[in-house]
C-alpha cells in the first residue's frame, strides 16, 4: 500500500542539467600515452564500492525510518520518484551490456558527482528536519565521503586506462532552497536509494574491469 | 477520528443557510402588511394618484414615488405639494420626486395628476416614520489574498460624507467559496461614521487553503442612525469580488510546512488535475472534501504532536503522489529558573530551563533573546544542536563597565507564540568563583606556611571570603575562613599558622564573595611537610635500680612530632627510695582496655606521680611502661595496647618529692578477668570408713588468670565407670557441694560417708572471671573394723560355747555313747598293713607304697588297738606339721585300722572326681581323698599319708585323732565316725573333699590358724565352713572382701 503508483519526474522542479555530459565521453579517445597498469586503482576501487555496498541499504533504512509515516512504514518503496538532477542507475541489461568500459566509468562518474552534491543537500535538509539524528547525519557525511573516494578511484584508472576525466560539473544547478519538507523527504529518499543502486551498478562495472584487468 | 469530522461539516452550512432565509421571509411579510394599509388608507380608489412611498439613502433628503392614476396616459403631468406652512408644490412630468428631508411629525402631501380629461387629486400624510432608509449599496474597493496565511483581505470605501455624522453601520460580508458559491461565512463588521469617507478593511483567515478553490466575497450595509425614526433597511449586496490560484500542471498541496499548534483543527487540499485517490496524514486514511475539479481536501482535527521531521500529509493520485509535512508543537513555555551569575565579574551567565519541550526543532525551534532593561544591550541565544544538556540552556552577557544592578528580560519565541521571564539581580552578590588554580604551599617557618593559587576575575571592587581546608593525618580536618581583598591581577597569597612542625598536611582552598552566594570547587589537594623544629621539651626518663642494686637502668620515651602532656620535670633525682616494708599489696580489676588506679591526695608530693607497669611473671627489674601524672591528681586510667585479659600485672605508684621518689602503693591487677585454664591438683591424704581427708595444691598465676576466689568442691557416690557428675552446677540433690571460699585453705575433710563406698570428688577454682576446669578422683572408703570384728566374733563364740556344752554333755554320757555307738572292736594286731604303713610314714611318699603292694583282696585282718588318743589330740594343736611324722609312727602302727582294698587297676591315679563316684566303690574314696589333698599341702601330707595313703579301711578308733582339729569336731567325731564308718557317708565327703580352689584356700588358712594335718578331721571341720564361704563372700563382708580392699589403698 505504501507502493507510489505516482511517477514524479521532477520533484524539485529545477531545471534539468543540460545534455548530460556523459555524452560528451562517449568519445573513447585512444589516448597516445600507454596506462601503465590499471589492475591497481581498479582493485582499489571495487573494494571501495564492495564495502560500500554493504552500508548502502543501511543508509536507506536509517534514512527512511527518521522521516516519519508512510517513509518509515515497513516495506516502503516509491521506485517512480526520481530526480531530474540525478541520473537514475536503472539500465536495461541490453544497453549496459553494450556500453564499453569509458562509458561505464564515464556514466559511473557523472553519477557519483552528483551524488556526492545530493547527499550533501540531503544532509543539510536532515539537519534541518532531523537535527537531533546524529547517527543518520552522520551516515550521509560517510556515504557523501565513500562516494567522493570512489569518484576519485575512478579517475584514477580513468588516467591508468588513458581515459579523459570528465570535469567537475554543477550537476546540482540552482538549488531549490525553498523546497518544501516533503520535497526535501523525497528528495532525499531518491538519494539515498539512489545511491544503493549506483553502488551496485559500479561493483558490476568495476568487476567487470577486474576481469579485464587482471592484477 | 478524522474521518468523522471531515464528513461533518456540510450539514452545518446548510443549516445556517436555512435560518437565515427564515428571518428574512418573516421580514418581508411584515412589511408587506404595513405598505397594504397605508394604501388602503390614503387611496380608497384608482382614479386618483396612489400608492406613495418614500425612502431616503441619505436622511437629507426623501424619494417619493407614487402611481398614477389608472387612466392617466404617459407624459400626464403631475403637481406634488407639500402642505406646511409656506406651501410649496412641484410641477413634475413623472411619478417620483426627491425632496429635502421633511421636519419629524405629519406632513400632508397633495399630488394632482393633470389629465387630458381632468385632474384628479390624491391626499396623502407622509410622516419621517413611513420613510425607509435604504443606503446605497456599497462596493468592495479590492479584494486580496495571502496564499500563504490564507488570509483574504476585503477593503471598501463607507462613503461617510453623506451621512450624519456618529451613524452606527453594520457590514456584512459574506464568503462564498467554490464555483457553486457555497457561503462559508457571513459576518458583521461595526463601523461609525464621522461624516467623512473611510477605506475599511477586513481580513478573513480560511480554513481551507486559499489555493484550493475560488472563494468570493460580498458585502452589504446597515445604517443605524438614532435620529431617524423611519425604518431602516439592509443595502443591497454588492457585487461579489472571486480570488483564485492558478494552478500549475503538477499537483500541489495545501498548505505546505505548516506548523500548527497540538489539538488544533487544519485542512489539507490537493490541487491536481488528476483525480485523487486517497489521502492518509502519517498511516492514517481520511475520507476526502471533493472541491471544484479535481481538487480534495481533508480536514484534521485536535492533531497530535509531530516527530522532529514533522507529520508527512500525503494524497495519492491516479499517477502521481504529492504530499506536505505539518509541524504540530507547542509554543514557547514560560523560561524557568532564570537565573544570572558570575564566575569573575565580567561575564554574566543567564541559565534557564526552557519547561516544556515544544516539539519543535530546527528552524522551528524556540529562539530566545537576552534583554538587558538599564543598559538596553541585548543577546541572542546561539542553539547549538548537539548540545550538552538539553534541559538548561544559557546565555553570556559581557558585563557593562561600573554597572552592578541588571536587569534581565529573557524573550522566548516560536512560530507558534511568544513567552518571557524576568529577574533583577545585583551581580557582586551573585558571584560563583572559578575553581582555584596554581595553588602552592611555601614554607615560613615550622609552624607556618603561605598559601597562594590563581583565581581568575575581576575581584578588586569586593572582598573574597575563602576557606581552607587543613588536613592532619590521622587527624580530624580544620576548616579555616578567612577574607582576601580582591585584586585585579587574579594572585592571591595568604599565610596560615598555627600548624605543628615537622608534620605533613593536605591543603585545598575554595573561595566565594564576603556576600556569600556560591562556593567555588575544591581546589586541587595540596600536601605539604613542615619544616622541623626544635623539641620543645626533654624525654620522659624513668630509672630503677637493676637487680643486684649495681647499676642505674634508665629508660626514657621518644616523643611523637608534638606532644600536648604535661610538662614532667626535666632533671633527674635522686633513684627511688624504696618503702616497700610496709606497704601492701591491693588488688584492681581494670574495664575493658584500661586499669583505673585512685590514691588519695598527698600534700607532700610536690612534683608529681608516677605509675609504672610490669607482667607480674617477668622477673625483677621489670618494665614495661610508666606514665607521669601531675601532682593534683588522684587517679589515673593506664590503658595500654600490650595489655591482655587474664594476665596479672604489677603497678607502682611512685610519689615525688624533692629528694626523689617513693613507692606509694603496690598494686596487682588485672585489666579483665578471665576463668582459670588449670584445676586445682588434689590428692586424697587419708581416708578412713567415714570420711576423707582432701588437701590441694595452688594454681600458678600464669594459670589462674584472676584473682582467685575460692574452690568449689562437689562430691557423690559413683563408680569411676558410673560417674554422673556430668552437670555440676545443676543442683542435684545427690551432688554435694562444698564452697570453700577461704583460699588459704588447701585441705577439705568430708565426714558423714558411708564406709566402704565408692565417691566421686571433685574440685575446680574460680575466679571473678569464671569457673576453671574440673579435676576428680573417685575414693572407696575404708570398711568399718569395729564391725567386722564383731561380725567375727560372735559367731565363733557361739561356736565354741556349743562345742563346749556338746563336749561336756558327751563326756558325762560317753559309757552310754560307746556303747550305743562304739562296741569294742579287737585289735588287729598281726596285720601287715600295719607294718607296711609304718615303714611308709618313714620312707617315702604314699603313692609309691602303693604301688609296691598289689594287693590281696582275699587277705583281710582285723586289728584293734586301744590308743590313748587324747594326747595326740593336744600335741596336734600346737605342732601341726612338724610332730606329725613322730606322732603318726608312733600311733599309727598301733591304732590304725587299715583295709587294703585296691582294685589292681588303679596305679598311680589321678583323681577324677566323677569316674570315682561311678565307680561306686569305698575303696576308690580313700585313694581319691589322699591324692586330692597331696599337691597342697605336702609337708601334712608326708605325715598323713600313713592314715590316708594307706587307708583302705580305716579303724574307728584312730579317726579321732585325726578330728583333733577343734574340740567339738572331735567329740563329734569320736561320736559319730568312731570304729566303723557306715560307708553310706562315704558321698558325702566324696561330694565336699573336692572343694574349689576357694575352699583350698581356706584350706590352707586352717592350716596357719593351726589346724590339725588329718584330712578326716578336717573333712568334718571345714566342709560347713566352706558351705558358709560363699555366703560371707557376696554378704557385707568376708576375708576376701576385706583383704581386697588394701590395693585400693
Amino acid at each position: 500500500m505504501n507502493e507510489w503508483a505516482g511517477r514524479v519526474r521532477d520533484l524539485t522542479s529545477f531545471p534539468l542539467p543540460g545534455p548530460l555530459c556523459l555524452l560528451m565521453l562517449l568519445l573513447p579517445l585512444l589516448s597516445p600515452a600507454a596506462p601503465i597498469s590499471p589492475a591497481g586503482p581498479i582493485s582499489q576501487a571495487y573494494s571501495l564500492a564492495v564495502y560500500m555496498q554493504k552500508n548502502t541499504s543501511t543508509l536507506l533504512q536509517t534514512y527512511l525510518q527518521y522521516q516519519g509515516s508512510p517513509f518509515s512504514d515497513p516495506g516502503f518503496s516509491a521506485p517512480e520518484l526520481q530526480l531530474s538532477s540525478l541520473p537514475p542507475a536503472a539500465v536495461s541489461f541490453k544497453i549496459w551490456h553494450a556500453l564499453d568500459d569509458g562509458e561505464r566509468l564515464s556514466h559511473a562518474q557523472g553519477a557519483f558527482l552528483a551524488l556526492t552534491q545530493h547527499l550533501q543537500l540531503v544532509g543539510d535538509d536532515q539537519s534541518d528536519l532531523n537535527p537531533g539524528s546524529p547517527i543518520l547525519l552522520a551516515q550521509l557525511g560517510a556515504a557523501r565521503l565513500r562516494a567522493q573516494g570512489l569518484l576519485g578511484n575512478m579517475a584514477a584508472i580513468m588516467t591508468a586506462l588513458g581515459l579523459p576525466i570528465p570535469p567537475e560539473e554543477d550537476t546540482l544547478g540552482l538549488v531549490p532552497f525553498g523546497a518544501s519538507a516533503f520535497e526535501r523527504k523525497c528528495r532525499g529518499y531518491v538519494v539515498t536509494r539512489e545511491y544503493g543502486h549506483w553502488t551496485d551498478r559500479a561493483v558490476r562495472d568495476l568487476a567487470l574491469l577486474k576481469a579485464k584487468y587482471p592484477a | 477520528m478524522d474521518i468523522y469530522l471531515c464528513s461533518k461539516r456540510p450539514s452545518w452550512l446548510v443549516d445556517n443557510r436555512r435560518m437565515r432565509t427564515t428571518s428574512d421571509f418573516q421580514w418581508l411579510l411584515s412589511a408587506f402588511v404595513l405598505l397594504y394599509l397605508m394604501n388602503h388608507v390614503n387611496s380608497q380608489r384608482k382614479e386618483t394618484p396612489y400608492d406613495l412611498k418614500c425612502t431616503t439613502n441619505n436622511l437629507q433628503t426623501w424619494d417619493c414615488s407614487w402611481k398614477a392614476p389608472s387612466e392617466a396616459g404617459h407624459g400626464t403631468l403631475s403637481e406634488f405639494c407639500i402642505d406646511n406652512r409656506s406651501r410649496s408644490c412641484y410641477q413634475l412630468a413623472r411619478t417620483n420626486i426627491e425632496i429635502p428631508a421633511l421636519s419629524r411629525g405629519d406632513h400632508e402631501i397633495t399630488i394632482r395628476s393633470l389629465q387630458d380629461a381632468g385632474s384628479s387629486t390624491s391626499k396623502f400624510i407622509l410622516n419621517e416614520k413611513n420613510i425607509s432608509l435604504i443606503p446605497d449599496t456599497p462596493e468592495i474597493l479590492n479584494l486580496s489574498a495571502d496564499f500563504s496565511t490564507s488570509t483574504l483581505h476585503v477593503k471598501w470605501n463607507d462613503k461617510g460624507s453623506v451621512y450624519p455624522r456618529h451613524s452606527n453601520v453594520i457590514w456584512e460580508i459574506k464568503i462564498l467559496r467554490k464555483k457553486s458559491m457555497e457561503l462559508v461565512k457571513l459576518v458583521t463588521h461595526n463601523t461609525t461614521l464621522n461624516g467623512k469617507d473611510a477605506v475599511h478593511h477586513w481580513s478573513w483567515v480560511s480554513d481551507l487553503p486559499l489555493e484550493c478553490a475560488t472563494h468570493y466575497v460580498g458585502i452589504r450595509c446597515y445604517v443605524d442612525n438614532l435620529l431617524f425614526s423611519g425604518h431602516k433597511e439592509w443595502s443591497d449586496w454588492s457585487p461579489v469580488k472571486n480570488v483564485s490560484w492558478t494552478p500549475a500542471s503538477q499537483p500541489k498541496v495545501f498548505p505546505q510546512d505548516k506548523v500548527i499548534l497540538v489539538g488544533s483543527d487544519i485542512t489539507f487540499c490537493c490541487v491536481s488535475q488528476e483525480k485523487v485517490l486517497s489521502a492518509q496524514i502519517g498511516s492514517t486514511y481520511c475520507p476526502l472534501i471533493h472541491l471544484d475539479g479535481e481538487n480534495v481536501a481533508i480536514k484534521i482535527r485536535n492533531i497530535s504532536v509531530s516527530d522532529s521531521s514533522g507529520t508527512n500529509v500525503v494524497f495519492m493520485i491516479e499517477d502521481n503522489v504529492c504530499g506536505t509535512v505539518v509541524f504540530a508543537g507547542y509554543p514557547p513555555d514560560t523560561p524557568q529558573k532564570l537565573n544570572c551569575e558570575t564566575h569573575d565579574l565580567k561575564e554574566i551567565i543567564c541559565s534557564w530551563n526552557p519547561g516544556r519541550p515544544t516539539g519543535l526543532v530546527g528552524p522551528r525551534n524556540t529562539s530566545y533573546t537576552l534583554f538587558e532593561g538599564f543598559s538596553g544591550k541585548y543577546v541572542r541565544f546561539k542553539r547549538v544542536e548537539v548540545s550538552t544538556n538539553e534541559s538548561y540552556h544559557q546565555l553570556l552577557f559581557q558585563m557593562v563597565p561600573n554597572q552592578e544592578i541588571y536587569n534581565f528580560t529573557l524573550y522566548a519565541r516560536n512560530p507558534l507564540g511568544r513567552s518571557q521571564s524576568t529577574i533583577l539581580v545585583n551581580i557582586t552578590e551573585k558571584v560563583y568563583p572559578h575553581t582555584p588554580t596554581s595553588f602552592k604551599v611555601k614554607d615560613i617557618n615550622s609552624t607556618a606556611v603561605i598559601l597562594s593559587w590563581h583565581l581568575p576575575g575581576s575581584f578588586a571592587k569586593i572582598n573574597l571570603l575563602c576557606q581552607i581546608e587543613i588536613k592532619k593525618i590521622n587527624s580530624v580536618q580544620e576548616l579555616r575562613n578567612v577574607t582576601i581583598k580582591g585584586v585585579e591581577n587574579s594572585s592571591y597569597r595568604i599565610a596560615v599558622g598555627k600548624l605543628n612542625p615537622y608534620t605533613v598536611y593536605t591543603f585545598r582552598i575554595r573561595c566565594s564573595t564576603e556576600t556569600f552566594w556560591k562556593w567555588s570547587k575544591w581546589s586541587n589537594k595540596k600536601q605539604h611537610l613542615t619544616t622541623e623544629a626544635i623539641p620543645s621539651k626533654g624525654p620522659d626518663t624513668w630509672r630503677e635500680w637493676s637487680s643486684d642494686g649495681k647499676n642505674l637502668i634508665i629508660y626514657w620515651k621518644i616523643w611523637a612530632f608534638f606532644s600536648e602532656a604535661y610538662k614532667g620535670p626535666e632533671d633527674f633525682m635522686n633513684p627511688i627510695s624504696l618503702a616497700l616494708h610496709d606497704l601492701q599489696t591491693e588488688q584492681a580489676v581494670g574495664m575493658g582496655k584500661g586499669i583505673l588506679l585512685t590514691w588519695h591526695h598527698d600534700p607532700n608530693m610536690t612534683c608529681d606521680y608516677v605509675i609504672k607497669w610490669c607482667n607480674s611473671s617477668r622477673s625483677e627489674p621489670c618494665l614495661m611502661d610508666w606514665r607521669k601524672v601531675p601532682s593534683n591528681s588522684t587517679e589515673a586510667l593506664i590503658q595500654s595496647d600490650q595489655f591482655r585479659p587474664g594476665v596479672r600485672y604489677n603497678f607502682f605508684l611512685y610519689g615525688c618529692r624533692n629528694q626523689g621518689y617513693q613507692l606509694l602503693r603496690s598494686i596487682i591487677g588485672y585489666i579483665e578477668e578471665l576463668a582459670p585454664i588449670v584445676a586445682p591438683n588434689f590428692t586424697v591424704e587419708d581416708t578412713s570408713a567415714d570420711s576423707i581427708l582432701v588437701k590441694w595444691e595452688d594454681i600458678p598465676v600464669e594459670e589462674l588468670r584472676g584473682f582467685l576466689r575460692g574452690y568449689l568442691f562437689y562430691f557423690e557416690k559413683g563408680e569411676r565407670d558410673t560417674s554422673k557428675m556430668r552437670d555440676l552446677e545443676s543442683g542435684r540433690s545427690d551432688i554435694k557441694v562444698k564452697n570453700i571460699t577461704d583460699i588459704s585453705q588447701k585441705t577439705l575433710r568430708i565426714a558423714d560417708l558411708q564406709g566402704k563406698t565408692s565417691y566421686h570428688l571433685v574440685l575446680r577454682a574460680y575466679t571473678d572471671g569464671g569457673m576453671g576446669p574440673e579435676k576428680s578422683m573417685f575414693v572407696v572408703t575404708k570398711e568399718n573394723s569395729v564391725g567386722l570384728i564383731i561380725a567375727i566374733l560372735i559367731p565363733v563364740a557361739v561356736a565354741v560355747i556349743v562345742g563346749v556344752v556338746t563336749s561336756i554333755l558327751c563326756y558325762r554320757k560317753r559309757e552310754w555313747i560307746k556303747e550305743t555307738f562304739y562296741p569294742d572292736i579287737p585289735n588287729p594286731e598281726n596285720c601287715k598293713a600295719l607294718q607296711f604303713q609304718k615303714s611308709v610314714c618313714e620312707g617315702s611318699g604314699a603313692l609309691k607304697t602303693l604301688e609296691m603292694n598289689p594287693c590281696t583282696p582275699n587277705n583281710v585282718e582285723v586289728l584293734e588297738t586301744r590308743s590313748t588318743f587324747p594326747k595326740i589330740e593336744d600335741t596336734e594343736i600346737i605342732s601341726p606339721v612338724a610332730e606329725c611324722p613322730e606322732d603318726s609312727s608312733d600311733a599309727e602302727p598301733e591304732n590304725h585300722v587299715v583295709v587294703s582294698y585296691c582294685p589292681p587297676i588303679i596305679e598311680e591315679e589321678i583323681p577324677n572326681p566323677a569316674g570315682d563316684e561311678a565307680g561306686g566303690t569305698s575303696q576308690v574314696i580313700y585313694i581319691d581323698v589322699q591324692s586330692m589333698y597331696q599337691p597342697q599341702a605336702k609337708p601334712e601330707e608326708e605325715h598323713e599319708k600313713d592314715p590316708g595313703g594307706g587307708a583302705g579301711y580305716k579303724p574307728q578308733m584312730h579317726l579321732p585323732i585325726n578330728a583333733t582339729v577343734e574340740d567339738i569336731a572331735a567329740e563329734d567325731d569320736l561320736d559319730k565316725t568312731a570304729g566303723y564308718r557306715p560307708q553310706a557317708n562315704v558321698n558325702t565327703w566324696n561330694l565336699v573333699s573336692p572343694d574349689s580352689p576357694r575352699s583350698t584356700d581356706s584350706n590352707s588358712e586352717i592350716v596357719s590358724f593351726g589346724s590339725p594335718c588329718s584330712i578326716n578331721s578336717r573333712q568334718f571341720l571345714i566342709p560347713p565352713k566352706d558351705e558358709d564361704s560363699p555366703q560371707s563372700n557376696g554378704g557385707g563382708w568376708s576375708f576376701t572382701n576385706f583383704f581386697q580392699n588394701k590395693p585400693n589403698d
